[in-house]
């Protein structure tokens, strides 16, 4: 299996805007955030990549895609009907291939060489199959993700079989339903916002949206579920370090992530520093007072 | 290997099945010993919860019951103090090892073995108590609540849909549960501890019911009795309502919903807390509880639960404190996308998780349920049965079952619904409206059930085989035999296994309804703990209606004739009922639809209107816009204005009549307002309270020394026999019974009179304590051919009771004298001061809790000072019904009340040569007329001989010691520090043998006095100032709502006749009695043990009845 494709969402209410941020990335450049995720893309090795957007955002889209607007496609999602429909609006660009897929707001800094997409992929060429990355995050954070649970595959610590996806479960469904042996209590597998899938995901959204009354919002954790009892699906869990860019101070989080594994290493933290040390030393001389 | 371990690890069936009791009769002391030590040492090496426990209920068993009847056993020896300590502590295993380092320094004796068995006892409850626990926590979908710590950890949101406001008010979601009845009674297999380790044995039917109170003037449909609301409000707060309580809790700490008796609303904490809203985790956490409902709801906003139970009383046996707990439990797990659907029925999955939940929050708020008790969750008829446990489950491996039962639903071709038509055309539900505490019962059956006792075990396998019975019954709709079997079943197995299942007020209604409906009386049917509170009748369907009207009628009449001695919480009621097919379900309304029930306007609208509408929140303006136009509309709401501004203006005068009625009350009864007084600033100053009882701490206080008692046996028995006997023949001797007191502890302080309290069958019948002195002496009258006068000294709460008692049971047809002795003293309760209540509870030594229930008490206790202090410390305590606000004045007024009201007198002159008088409780019923014990009281010439006993213990109060070199009894509350009592040997029985002429001399009295009133009262009120006053906490109920009782501390006073001892003038001699003769009934909690250790043969053998 070759994937070629990827796909973007940012059309979601409250994300629109986040993609087109700006921060200076780990090589010292200033970059908006959706270039960062489409050179993670690129470094999977795709050039080919539709971001599903609402229809008024083209032209600042384009904009902030700076020089790799040439090779991207933009797909208009005309109402807010979720995520999985979403995707969905992008099925011609796909045209029945397997395809990568992430969030338009989230940034990823990987702890090796490789990007943290481009191991998915390699994973899911290796394998022939749908892989999603998956990190285990505390029950506390449950409210924010699709959840996965599986068994190990025999022989590697870092893939699973997936057996059931449940969007944003309770901890009460989680622990019934969502236990995978070996996390450490109250952890669950969560998305970490990279998928490779098959075509068969844009079949699945497709019944799911027509059997759908209107107005309906389409989940993709569900139809990832029924993927799973379709065909071979798999999880490959990360260790690398996801941010999301939408939260408070998700932005700032994102930047101090990319400056301290970066270039800018060692001026970043002597700016901190240097603001700590001031902090203090403001802070003493007014308890003096 | 010893026999009893080889019992308990049996692989065969039949032999785990042996009864304790059967190997245990024949063995002798040193075999009994030395299963004992094996026993020990195995329960220590077991890693098996069952093993360990059944090894620790033996123990228990042989301790208690076994080892004491041993020839051989010494009766006297003492009990480490450093071991009651411990077990106060519920330090168990440390006071198991203090007793038996004792019981190897001194050998083994009575007491220490008492001691040994209340240790191995508890300690058994609590190992099966913390395996209930552990696997409520352990449930998967449980676990995270015990995880989450910090509010940033917390991971419920409320679902969205409820968060979506419609002409400016949150949408309301609405949960209906329905009760349960339990058609089949378990056997109390539905125990959690019977069902985790028999879960074969472990099967019930379980209805869930609809519900109204039958209303002789109006209609009333039967619906889900249970009901909770949930809804978003605009103030960053947990609301809690609970209209049948009337109580509201604004709730924006952890500490205050963690703090669970500080107001009435402590089961729908725990239903919050168990809900996972406020994970238990979170206990003790310092934020802000708004910073978790920022997560849950969002920033500035809260939640209101309002729960609502339509009428059914405290007490009903159809579960409604855990069906409560279900249902809130359900519209939070609702309302926070725990379940699958926000409205309409629940998953099977979901039920289980609620009913795993309930059990949490049955601990957690300290009230307790069993494991069918979360039936009404569920839909219409199903049968619960225990589960074995297999690999994968939690309790694999410690137990045979698993925590939770399977539910498997009947449907309509397995009981059709003609058959279900034919039940509620048959069965009459009814709340015969007695106070119980089924507790005690509970664990009695836990512990002869793990005891294998050979009865009670053949009963619970009959119970089994009617089970099967009545289920097939059902099935084929043969109403009429399933009444046939419940009968049977209550009559049989139940009572088999737990005796006081039963009472005399349920057998006399049974009784009456027999004979009135003859054979369209199909059968009685028990529900839950015990009868007298919930039960059901089952009659032809041509008479039901009939049957509701004369049911009601007799147990208003039955209730009538017995409430002085028996204690009821209300007055009977009769029920409608329907099976409800769909267990508990929600609906969500919204807009103007969204109305709460009408108590809830009632309590919230009057404080809302009194406020500032500028102060109000959008919502509560919205509310009030709301509910002012439904109020006019919506038909639910008929007659609301009305009742609000009721509410609005103050209803003076209805307090005057109470305090008119306790003021003629204070008057009749001799109540002296100069010493009152005196009394109060006494009180108030600290001049007295709890801590001034107690004797100077340097005081000398030591033990007996040899010769200070006699023990009657031998040689002298029969010349100590020969001479009471013919004191007895002679008429010289009389008795009296002290029964003016209320028997607080008897009934928690419920103020009914102790001594025609049915306490016990004996010879088939049920005995009241006034009819067994009565046949006691009757029985001596026979035995020597004489006429011996029976006095029952009786108080202000008694006397008319007692007297037309005896009047309706034409005095037992006791042929002797009979006369009663009125008491002329009374007191008035005051409010307790904040210092004596942190004296009784914080400085002397307290029964430690389970550390939930603990916590309970503890917060109670707070709310019980903070009460004293905002009522008034030691003012009158006035708040209450007027009987229940006075107090009788210790019973040594009791005797010297005999020359004051003229009794002595009268029995003087009938008896002339009245000499000695047998003095004893009501509640001593193995005290006679003893003619070895009269002879040497008579032999040595003292004043007064003092029956008394080796201490067990449980004896409580004081004892006989040497006090600065004299020989005398002792008060617990005198003792000037507690360890002093566990150097005593001997306890008071408070049976006294008096010599008259001697006490009279005492009191500086001749019997020619006895006729001038003015010389008694001035030679009593003499005495009297010479005998210490001792302050005394004592616990008082209070009754309101429907069924509700509240316990408040009150203080009294009182002077007790054993400090007679103390006085120089007066020679006393003390004679060791056995055990069963010596032994006073406090508790209702002490009985079980008082019938299975031969004390009520040794009475019945005392007495020769009617």
């Amino acid at each position: 299996m070759k994937i070629g494709k990827a796909i973007i969402t940012a059309a979601g209410p409250g994300q629109r805007r986040l993609p087109l941020q700006t921060l200076i990335d780990r090589d010292g450049e200033q970059k908006s955030v959706l270039t960062v995720i489409i050179e993670e893309v690129s470094r999977a090795g795709i050039n080919d990549t539709c971001i599903v957007i609402h229809p008024d955002d083209e032209i600042a889209f384009r904009s902030f895609a700076g020089d790799h607007s040439g090779h991207i496609s933009f797909v208009y999602q005309q109402e807010p009907r979720g995520y999985g429909h979403a995707i969905w609006c992008a099925r011609d660009f796909v045209k029945g291939e397997p395809f990568l897929h992430l969030v338009g707001d989230h940034l990823y800094v990987s702890r090796m060489l490789k990007g943290c997409a481009q191991r998915v992929v390699e994973s899911a060429e290796t394998e022939s199959c749908s892989v999603s990355a998956v990190q285990a995050t505390r029950e506390g954070y449950l409210p924010n993700f699709g959840v996965v649970s599986g068994k190990r595959i025999h022989g590697r610590n870092d893939l699973y079989a997936i057996e059931t996806v449940i969007e944003k479960p309770t901890p009460t469904e989680a622990e019934q339903r969502l236990i995978v042996p070996g996390l450490h209590a109250g952890y669950y597998l969560c998305f970490f916002g990279i998928h490779v899938l098959t075509p068969a995901v844009m079949q699945i959204l497709q019944r799911q949206i027509e059997g759908a009354p209107d107005g309906r919002l389409a989940t993709i954790s569900s139809a990832l579920h029924q993927l799973a009892h379709q065909e071979k699906y798999l999880a490959l869990e990360m260790q690398d370090y996801r941010y999301n860019v939408g939260v408070k101070y998700g932005l700032l989080n994102a930047q101090l992530a990319l400056a301290l594994s970066g270039e800018d290493r060692d001026e970043v933290i002597t700016m901190l520093m240097e603001m700590l040390l001031i902090r203090e030393h403001y802070a003493g001389e007014r308890s003096k007072e | 290997m010893s026999v009893l371990t080889a019992i308990i690890t049996s692989k065969d069936q039949s032999t785990r099945d042996q009864a304790l009791d059967a190997f245990c009769r024949s063995a002798t002391l040193e075999q009994l010993l030395s299963e004992c030590k094996s026993l020990e040492e195995f329960r220590h090496a077991s890693l098996n919860l069952y093993e360990q426990v059944r090894a620790l209920f033996f123990l228990y068993a042989i301790h208690r019951f076994h080892l004491p009847t041993k020839k051989g056993l010494p009766s006297r020896g003492l009990i480490p103090f450093q071991g009651y300590d411990d077990l106060l502590h519920r330090r168990f295993e440390e006071a198991i090892e203090r007793f038996l380092a004792a019981q190897s320094q001194d050998g083994p004796h009575d007491g220490i073995s008492s001691a040994l068995a209340a240790a191995y006892r508890s300690l058994g409850f609590q190992t099966l108590a913390n395996q209930v626990r552990a696997s409520v926590r352990s449930v998967r979908g449980n676990q995270w609540m015990f995880r989450a710590g910090h509010p940033s950890d917390y991971p419920l949101r409320v679902v969205p849909t409820l968060l979506e406001k419609t002409d400016g008010l949150y949408p309301l979601l609405h949960e209906r549960t329905p009760v349960r009845m339990d058609l089949s009674h378990s056997g109390w297999s539905d125990i959690f501890f019977l069902g985790m380790d028999f879960p074969e044995g472990a099967r019930v039917l379980n209805i869930s019911i609809n519900l109204a109170v039958r209303d002789h003037h109006a209609q009333q449909i039967p619906r889900p009795p249970v009901e909770a609301y949930f809804r978003v409000i605009d103030t960053p707060m947990i609301r809690l309502v609970s209209t049948d309580l009337g109580a509201v809790t604004e709730i924006t700490s952890f500490a205050q919903i963690f703090d669970y008796a500080v107001d009435y609303l402590g089961l729908l904490k725990g239903a919050v807390i168990a809900s996972g809203i406020v994970p238990p985790s979170m206990e003790g956490a310092t934020q802000p509880l708004a910073d978790l409902l920022s997560e849950l709801v969002g920033p500035g906003l809260g939640i209101e639960i309002v729960s609502q139970v339509n009428n059914i009383p405290k007490g009903s046996r159809l579960a409604v404190s855990t069906t409560l707990l279900g249902s809130i439990i359900a519209v939070c797990m609702r309302a926070t996308g725990q379940t699958s659907s926000l409205s309409g029925s629940l998953t099977e999955n979901e039920r289980r998780t609620i009913a795993s939940r309930a059990i949490l929050g049955e601990w957690l708020s300290g009230s307790g349920g069993g494991w069918q008790d979360s039936g009404g969750v569920w839909p219409g008829i199903k049968i619960i049965q225990g589960v074995c446990s297999t690999d994968g489950d939690i309790e694999y491996g410690v137990s045979r079952g698993c925590l939770l039962p399977r539910h498997t639903i009947l449907t309509h071709e397995d009981v059709s619904p003609a058959s279900r038509k034919q039940l509620q055309d048959s069965l009459i539900l009814v709340h015969g409206g007695m106070a119980q505490d089924v507790g005690p019962i509970l664990e009695m059956v836990t512990e002869r059930y793990l005891l294998r006792s050979e009865t009670e075990w053949q009963g619970r396998q009959e119970a089994l085989a009617l089970f099967d019975h009545i289920v097939a019954e059902l099935k084929r709709g043969d109403i009429q035999a399933i009444g046939k079997s419940t009968h049977r079943n209550f009559l049989g197995p139940i009572q088999t296994i737990i005796p006081w299942a039963s009472n005399l007020y349920t057998e006399s209604i049974i009784h009456r309804v027999k004979a009135e409906f003859g054979k369209d009386f199909w059968g009685f049917w028990m529900l839950g703990g015990m009868s007298g509170g919930g039960m059901g009748f089952l009659f032809h369907p041509s008479r039901k209606i009939e049957a509701q009207n004369r049911l009601w009628e007799i147990m208003r009449s039955e209730k009538h004739r017995l409430e002085h001695g028996i204690p009821f919480a209300m007055e009977p009621v009769v029920y409608d009922f329907t099976v409800n097919e769909q267990g508990s379900s929600a609906e969500l309304s919204r807009g103007e639809k969204t109305v709460m029930p009408q108590p809830y306007y009632a309590l919230i609208i009057p404080s809302l209107l009194r406020r500032d509408p500028r102060a109000m929140s959008v919502h509560q303006r919205n509310e009030l816009d709301h509910f002012s136009s439904a109020c006019r509309s919506n038909p639910a709401l008929e007659g609301m204005l009305q009742q609000i501004f009721e509410r609005i203006l103050p209803d003076g005068g209805t307090e005057i009549p109470q305090h008119q009625s306790l003021n003629e009350l204070l008057d009749r009864y001799g109540f002296d307002r100069i010493q009152h007084n005196q009394l109060k600033a006494d009180l108030k100053s600290g001049r007295i309270g709890l801590a001034q009882n107690r004797l100077p701490i340097n005081s000398t206080i030591v033990d007996v020394e040899d010769g200070d008692v006699d023990e009657i046996a031998g040689d002298r028995f029969s010349k100590y026999a020969s001479v009471g006997s013919a004191a007895i023949a002679s008429g010289t001797v009389a008795v009296l019974t002290l029964a003016a007191g209320s028997g607080s502890r008897w009934t928690k302080g419920a103020g009914t009179v102790k001594a025609l309290n049915p306490y016990c069958r004996i010879g088939g019948v049920h005995r009241t304590f006034i009819e067994t002195h009565l046949a006691k002496t009757r029985r001596t009258m026979k035995q020597f051919g004489a006429t011996i006068p029976h006095v029952f000294s009786t108080g202000y709460l008694t006397h008319d009771a007692i007297k037309q008692h005896l009047e309706d049971a034409q005095n037992y047809g006791f042929d002797g004298d009979l006369l009663l002795s009125p008491g002329s003293s009374i007191g008035l309760r005051l409010i307790p001061t904040v210092r004596d209540l942190r004296f009784a509870w914080l400085e002397m030594p307290q029964q430690l809790l389970d550390e939930q229930a603990q916590k309970v008490l503890e917060s109670l206790h707070a709310s019980l000072m903070d009460w004293a202090e905002r009522t008034g410390e030691g003012s009158d305590y006035t708040d209450n019904l007027p009987l229940q606000c006075l107090h009788p004045v210790g019973h040594w007024y009791e005797i010297p009340n005999l020359f004051r009201n003229g009794v002595l007198l009268q029995l003087l002159r009938s008896f002339p040569d009245l000499q000695h008088i047998l003095v004893h409780n009501i509640d001593t019923v193995g005290a006679n007329l003893d003619p070895a014990i009269l002879g040497h009281h008579i032999e040595s010439k003292a004043g007064m001989t003092v029956e008394v006993i080796t201490r067990r213990l449980d004896d409580r109060g004081g004892g006989l010691a040497r006090t600065e070199g004299r020989l005398r009894l002792i008060e617990g509350l005198a003792l000037p520090r507690e360890e002093y009592e566990f150097i005593l040997s001997y306890y008071n029985t408070a049976t006294y043998w008096i010599d008259l002429d001697r006490v009279l001399h005492v009191f500086g009295l001749r019997r020619s006095d006895l006729a001038s009133p003015k010389t008694v009262t001035e030679a009593v009120r003499s005495l009297a100032s010479r005998m210490p006053t001792y302050i005394t906490l004592k616990n008082v109920k209070k009754r309101w709502g429907k069924g509700q009782e509240d316990i408040y501390p009150t203080l009294q006073y009182e002077k007790l006749w054993g400090d007679m001892t103390a006085l120089p003038g007066l020679r006393c001699s003390y004679v060791v009695v056995p055990r069963e003769r010596g032994q006073q009934l406090k508790e209702p909690a002490q009985m079980d043990g008082w019938l299975r250790d031969g004390s009520a043969d040794y009475v019945q053998s005392l007495c020769e009845w009617q």
